[in-house]
């Protein structure tokens, strides 16, 4: 009990420490950013005088350390400031996008799971057979694949064999949720795709693994079905590193979606982001970026503490 | 058959993948060593009356919106997505066992100094650190190396040290430690040449894995710059003409997924060799 | 049994996430409705009448706000908030009457005071302003006075024939300070909403001073990521209008659905030399580049032909102040380029860099085929991309740069275009420097007679073609998709979006 706590407080530690250097790091790369945010504002032709005026009201005359800890203050209070380009509170932008990017991210990681799973299961039933081999093969090519390119096809197909339009049909999940969920349906296959490969490999070979282990073979010998000793012992022995493996594979499909995104024209983080960058937005853009490493810190930290919870030998460290 | 089984570190299995991987691969490669020496046209004169020609004879890949050939551009293309790839992953590959061996060995706050950086680069998914390095110093090739090579380089530094710290317990590692022989040469003499079996697939995954990257960056138009070409930079480029000019997506998309394939192969192919010979 | 039911469970859920994937995209635009979208390129920022200058912004407030003028799709200048000006002979005072039975949007009624309080806030004369104008053309504005019978007095520093096209800022209510995030105008749409990274929502203004407009209920302007993205939208059908295509595009578009109309822009596509770095500096290297180059291969690899070849820096739209004899003067030439280069020194070509706004294809597009055309007569061109920040900054601010690619775009004005020449312009981003062309841009302002004011600005066009200045490329056309369901929808000769004529003839 103690060996447990004593990691799990060791782990928060960490997470507190990660997340600090992440804001030094998001902080330090945004300082150095060249362009003048007041003058990308105001456009080319504004006067000298508009822009230095604005320069004042945004704060951006103010010492560096000083900037850094209001803003450290603000992003940990979940109140990271007033976008310069868009004249409105940075949460309010990022909340607003935010369904989109999680949602795509949701039904990705679900598709994930319910393909990947099943196939997995099957093809490590008889290793080395044609079906096998094939999941095997297809999972590879998956692999190779861009999201991007796998969108281009996915919407060439789609109106083409189906003559369904897949762009910009946005809509907003307060409107109607089933067809919020629909329009993102599309865009998360593309991102799922490789991380479908991904994932099919790593359970195929984990099962295969288990299987061969004593303990089922002792359960086989006492008579259990081949079900019941993939759901009762395969699976959740499997599962145990199938943690660190989903949470790496979230953290690529938060990233996959702000790219697949730009393809469907949905307004997700990944537009948010590109206009944050052209427009030197940087409240905006280090909330953005910020946030991000945050979920993603946070996944890798719950991750481990699953493992944990799920696996004795990790406790015993 | 016969010839397989003498060889104690080949299975059937790992010689399929080799093969399949190799003549992927080769495909691309040879494609870029020719365009070292030669190309039908020049990948990057424009020529107005030629516009959008599906392939044909004089053009057998066709041409581009600018009347540009897209056989010599894919040439071209090749060399751009050949050496961001390596150039990055030299650099990951640098950084991660420069950090990552000092830490599987010293242990103890190197080690989590170490780690605990690489997890903080870590913590951002990897897309979005490369676009923010580029944003930050400007789009071109040399800054899209380093981005990526920092972004793989945690990945690079993990495998190290785990693989240090294997490899320390050996006897003969103890040994020369006793013997007085100093931290830097055994991590340089004695545990990195025992790392390179488990580098090795980690470097070619790695290659797969940041032309991956840099085709979604050039997508977003932050990776190699016109009138450059790089197969990922082709393919977004060509995205308007999908319908109209079917042969602008498809013999980039081939090579792409041609040279990424072939590299996974051969990966795997290490991997189950290293996996078996592991165990005999 | 049991294998062939973890199968069929396996296949059902692939086929179930597939059909999913599909059913679940299905057209949602085309409901019998009376309003419009009209896809948009560049995110909106600013809509404040008087402190907005990016052009995609200007397309949007034209629905609404009003100036005292207000340019109609042919490009005059007609009395819109005012019936008519007065101005005095020597063009230092001018005086509007002011119309009346106008009601803003906050439902009062315009008066002369609104117009004083609108043109002192952006000549900055308000007492809480420094003094710099908002609006930076009407700084020489010295005072605004209201004056008896509804009219008001506007008085300059000094006499200056060209300024009404500037009475075409905003008027806004008297003490009304919050545009920015509220605006109100006396235009044809209300301004309802603005949803960031997606759209802005205008509706209609049932007050409005002209009778019978206008027809639309309501219209939004949705910012689509770039030109391609709002090319499959409209393949979608979930916009309605879409602005600034290229041809190849437009013809990509279903001719049932879609009217494809195309008019001159008069924006001034360039290909800046920077006058003062070395070795553009050298008049001969200027006019070899020039020869060098083929608009017309230009315009077909970027408008697909669509586009009209410029020598000077403004676009035969402008109508009579454009001087024809200077067409054709540099066509493309390449071994009296040759020579011009050698007489210059640079017999063996040189190496040079040209940044180019990444989030403008068709300059990035110009810039690879002027690298390839270049490249015949020995000069090397890199491409730098940078994003839309960066080249404001480095480029258009600092003139820290070799040559760009650019569109420039004005009111439909020929000071406005020409004003930039000016050695001490702050929009002379190629650092020209010519005293007779600034002493002839000091003088026009001062002219009445308009035919001797064309003469002069005649004369300015010639002397920036002798100079070779920059290498002036295209006129591009504007290709504007409109769906068939809409009618009156009228391209402007410049960057506005004008939705008040606009009615929905079918469904």
């Amino acid at each position: 009990m103690q060996g447990k706590v004593g990691y799990f407080v060791g782990k928060l530690v960490e997470l507190l420490v990660t997340l600090l250097l992440v804001s030094l790091l998001v902080f330090a790369a945004f300082s150095i950013i060249p362009g003048d945010t007041a003058r990308i504002m105001l456009g080319p032709d504004a006067s000298e005088a508009q822009v230095n005026l604005l320069r004042t009201q945004l704060g951006l005359d103010k010492p560096l350390v000083a900037r850094y800890f209001s803003w450290l203050f603000g992003i940990l209070t979940f109140n990271p400031g007033t976008s310069y380009a868009y004249n409105m509170s940075v949460g309010e932008l990022i909340s607003q996008r935010l369904p989109v990017t999680i949602g795509m991210s949701a039904i990705a990681m679900v598709m994930v799971v319910l393909i990947s799973y099943p196939l997995a299961v099957l093809s490590a039933r008889k290793p080395g057979r044609l079906g096998d081999q094939v999941c095997s093969v297809i999972g590879h090519v998956l692999f190779a694949i861009p999201p991007y390119v796998a969108s281009l096809l996915l919407i060439l197909l789609a109106s083409s064999l189906f003559s369904l339009v897949t762009v910009g049909n946005y809509v907003a999940p307060s409107d109607d949720f089933s067809g919020f969920v629909g329009c993102l349906l599309l865009p998360s296959f593309a991102i799922a795709l490789p991380k479908i490969a991904m994932s099919f490999k790593f359970l195929r070979s984990s099962i295969i693994e288990q299987r061969a282990s004593d303990y089922v073979r002792t359960s086989k010998s006492h008579g259990l079905s081949d079900l019941k000793i993939l759901v009762r012992h395969v699976l959740p022995n499997s599962n145990v590193s199938s943690i660190t493996i989903i949470s790496i594979i979230l953290s690529d499909i938060l990233g996959g979606s702000l790219i697949v995104e730009q393809v469907f024209n949905l307004p997700g983080l990944g537009r948010l982001l590109l206009s944050a960058i052209s427009r030197r937005d940087f409240p905006l853009l280090s909330g953005i970026v910020f946030y991000l490493a945050f979920i993603t810190v946070l996944l890798y930290f719950l991750s481990d503490i699953l493992a944990a919870i799920t696996d004795p030998r990790i406790r015993l460290k | 058959m016969e010839t397989v089984k003498r060889n104690k570190y080949r299975s059937p299995e790992a010689s399929a993948f080799y093969m399949a991987g190799l003549t992927l691969l080769g495909i691309v490669v040879i494609t870029f060593i020719i365009s070292l020496f030669w190309t039908p046209y020049s990948p990057d004169a424009t020529d107005a009356s030629a516009k959008l020609l599906a392939p044909c004879l004089e053009h057998p890949f066709g041409t581009d919106n600018f009347g540009r050939d897209v056989l010599s551009r894919v040439m071209a293309a090749s060399k751009y997505t050949i050496y961001i790839s390596a150039a990055g992953v030299a650099i990951a590959l640098i950084l991660g066992t420069v950090a990552g061996i000092p830490a599987g060995y010293f242990g103890g706050y190197i080690d989590k100094g170490i780690m605990l950086l690489g997890n903080s680069i870590m913590c951002f998914p990897g897309i979005l650190l490369a676009l923010v390095a580029v944003a930050v110093f400007g789009a071109s090739v040399g800054n899209v190396i380093w981005a990526l090579g920092l972004v793989f380089a945690p990945t690079f530094a993990r495998v190290c040290r785990v693989g240090t710290m294997e490899i320390k317990e050996l006897d003969y590692i103890t040994h020369a430690r006793v013997m007085g022989v100093k931290p830097y040469r055994i991590m340089a003499m004695h545990i990195f040449p025992n790392l390179v079996p488990q580098l090795l697939p980690a470097t070619v995954i790695g290659l797969a894995n940041m032309t991956l990257f840099e085709s979604g960056m050039s997508y977003l138009g932050l990776g190699v710059q016109p009138p450059d070409a790089s197969f990922g930079k082709m393919l977004s480029d060509s995205q308007a003409y999908i319908r109209v000019a079917p042969w602008l997506v498809i013999f980039p998309a081939l090579m792409l997924v041609f040279y990424i394939l072939g590299l996974y192969f051969i990966s795997e192919g290490l991997r189950v060799n290293l996996a078996k010979g592991g165990k005999r | 049994m049991k294998r062939s039911f973890i199968k069929s469970a396996v296949i059902a859920s692939v086929i179930a996430i597939a059909a999913a994937s599909f059913a679940g995209c299905t057209n949602k635009a085309g409901a019998a409705n009376n309003n419009a979208v009209v896809g948009i390129t560049q995110e909106p920022a600013i809509f404040d009448p008087h402190t907005v200058v990016a052009a995609g912004d200007r397309e949007i407030i034209f629905n609404v706000y009003e100036g005292l003028y207000k340019y109609d799709s042919k490009g005059n200048l007609n009395p819109c908030l005012a019936t008519d000006v007065a101005i005095s002979d020597d063009a230092s005072v001018y005086t509007f009457t002011i119309r009346e039975g106008v009601k803003f949007h906050d439902g009062s009624d315009l008066d002369a005071a609104d117009v004083v309080y609108s043109l002192k806030r952006a000549a900055g004369l308000l007492d809480n302003q420094d003094g710099t104008a908002l609006v930076q053309e009407l700084d020489s504005i010295k005072d605004v006075t209201a004056v008896d019978g509804g009219k008001v007095a506007v008085t300059l520093e000094s006499g200056n024939t060209e300024l009404l096209s500037y009475f075409t800022t905003g008027i806004i209510p008297e003490g009304y300070d919050n545009c920015q995030a509220a605006p109100v105008g006396t235009g044809p749409f209300k301004f309802e909403s603005y949803n960031p990274g997606q759209s802005v929502v205008v509706v209609k203004n049932d007050n409005y001073w002209q009778k019978g407009l206008p027809y639309l209920d309501k219209v939004t302007f949705k910012v689509c990521a770039d030109m391609d993205a709002g090319l499959t939208e409209l393949a979608a059908g979930s916009i309605d209008i879409f602005p600034y295509l290229t041809t190849d595009r437009a013809n990509q578009l279903d001719k049932a659905k879609y009217n494809i109309l195309s008019n001159g822009s008069n924006m001034v596509q360039i290909f800046a030399l920077n006058n003062s770095v070395e070795p553009l500096n050298n008049i001969k290297v200027r006019q070899a580049i020039n020869y060098a180059v083929s608009r017309k291969d230009v315009i077909s690899v970027t408008m697909d032909g669509a586009g009209v070849e410029l020598t000077t820096a403004m676009s035969p739209a402008m109508g009579s102040y454009y001087d024809t004899s200077l067409d054709g003067t540099f066509n493309q030439d390449v071994e009296k380029a040759k020579a011009l280069l050698a007489e210059a020194g640079y017999e063996n070509g040189f190496d040079i860099t040209c940044t180019v706004p990444s989030s403008y294809l068709i300059h990035v597009n110009t810039a690879v085929e002027l690298a390839s055309e270049l490249k015949a007569v020995g000069i090397n061109m890199e491409i730098k991309q940078v994003d839309w920040a960066t080249w404001l900054e480095k480029v258009y601010t600092n003139r820290q740069y070799e040559t760009t690619v650019i569109a420039l775009t004005s009111d439909y004005a020929p000071y406005d275009v020409l004003e930039r020449y000016q050695s001490t312009a702050s929009g002379n981003f190629i650092n020209y420097k010519n005293d007779k062309v600034d002493e002839l841009m000091g003088k026009i302002p001062s002219i009445a007679d308009t035919k001797e004011k064309t003469e002069l600005y005649h004369q300015v066009l010639k002397l920036l073609t002798d100079d070779a200045c920059s290498v002036y490329l295209q006129d591009p056309t504007t290709i504007t998709a409109v769906s068939t369901r809409l009618e009156g929808y009228n391209v402007y000769p410049m960057y506005v979006q004008d939705m008040s004529q606009v009615k929905v003839v079918g469904n």
